[in-house]
């Protein structure tokens, strides 16, 4: 079972996106094989890394184009998120995200959402060329979930 | 999204989180929350029910919130959680800092009695 969708407008990218996520729960989409909670997991994923990019990507003055392929195979779903931003140093800003968050005695209100894309998901990549920032690259962020695998969070709130 | 919130007793109030609480109005939230702080409002009901999500930033606030209220000897409650936070809560282990409801109701009375509890064994002292 697979789902691809493309959105350009990021003032709306994330009510379209859960819109998206609805019709797939009433067209039971992914039913079978994954369950509810894989499903939720899923969502919550993808949510994260489009609101990393609708509060940080630099889309300079380029039409921005985030594209999201879903494939659900056996009881496990890999997505991939493709965007033409300039894209960002995913290894920096997960240390810096790390530092703040875990290495720290007050955890801020904000910042956690790489650290929870890492802890609920499988074989998360960042695709980006070289050298950054690109001006014509596409950068892609691919993970999968498996329904197999109850993640848990384990990040200082 | 809006974001409501409701007095329902002197100390306690009721927040209608609705669709979302995201990135886009965790900050709504905060300062919603805040403005009833200052007003006296120390027990928070959060109704989920009907949410569709509740991402990092999300939680972070909650969370704010739950730090902010805790040397006032206030308290943060879940109340009528949807799926998506119910996994939200499993995947963060919340459900061990923030007491469960399944409905407002549920919340209102539990929180409201305590707190006429608490009144009784004052006058008593």
């Amino acid at each position: 079972m697979s789902q691809q969708i493309q959105f350009q407008d990021l003032g709306t990218v994330v009510e379209d996106l859960h819109g998206l996520f609805e019709c797939w729960e009433d067209d039971e989409a992914f039913l079978p094989p994954l369950d509810t909670f894989t499903r939720e997991v899923m969502k919550l994923a993808i949510h994260e890394w489009v609101a990393n990019l609708v509060q940080h990507a630099d889309f300079s003055d380029r039409t921005p184009l985030i594209q999201l392929v879903v494939q659900a195979n056996g009881k496990s779903v890999r997505c991939k998120i493709e965007d033409n931003s300039r894209g960002f140093d995913f290894d920096l800003q997960l240390a810096r995200q790390h530092d703040k968050v875990v290495e720290t005695t007050v955890p801020p209100d904000r910042g956690r959402g790489l650290l929870m894309m890492i802890a609920c998901t499988e074989n998360l990549r960042y695709h980006q060329p070289s050298p950054l920032p690109s001006a014509d690259g596409h950068h892609r962020l691919e993970f999968s979930i498996s329904a197999s695998k109850k993640p848990w969070i384990d990040i200082p709130f | 999204m809006s974001i409501t919130i409701q007095n329902v007793a002197a100390d306690t109030a009721v927040v209608c989180i609705g669709k979302a609480l995201d990135f886009r109005n965790a900050a709504e939230f905060k300062q919603a929350c805040q403005s009833r702080i200052d007003g006296g409002t120390r027990s928070f009901v959060l109704d989920f029910s009907g949410t569709g999500i509740l991402d990092s930033t999300g939680l972070g606030a909650v969370f704010s919130l739950y730090r902010q209220l805790t040397p006032l000897g206030g308290q943060v409650v879940f109340a009528a959680v949807s799926r998506p936070v119910q996994v939200v809560v499993q995947l963060t282990r919340t459900y061990k800092v923030f007491r469960q409801y399944p409905s407002v109701e549920a919340a209102q009375q539990q929180l409201l009695s305590r707190s006429t509890s608490n009144g009784s064994r004052a006058g008593a002292a």
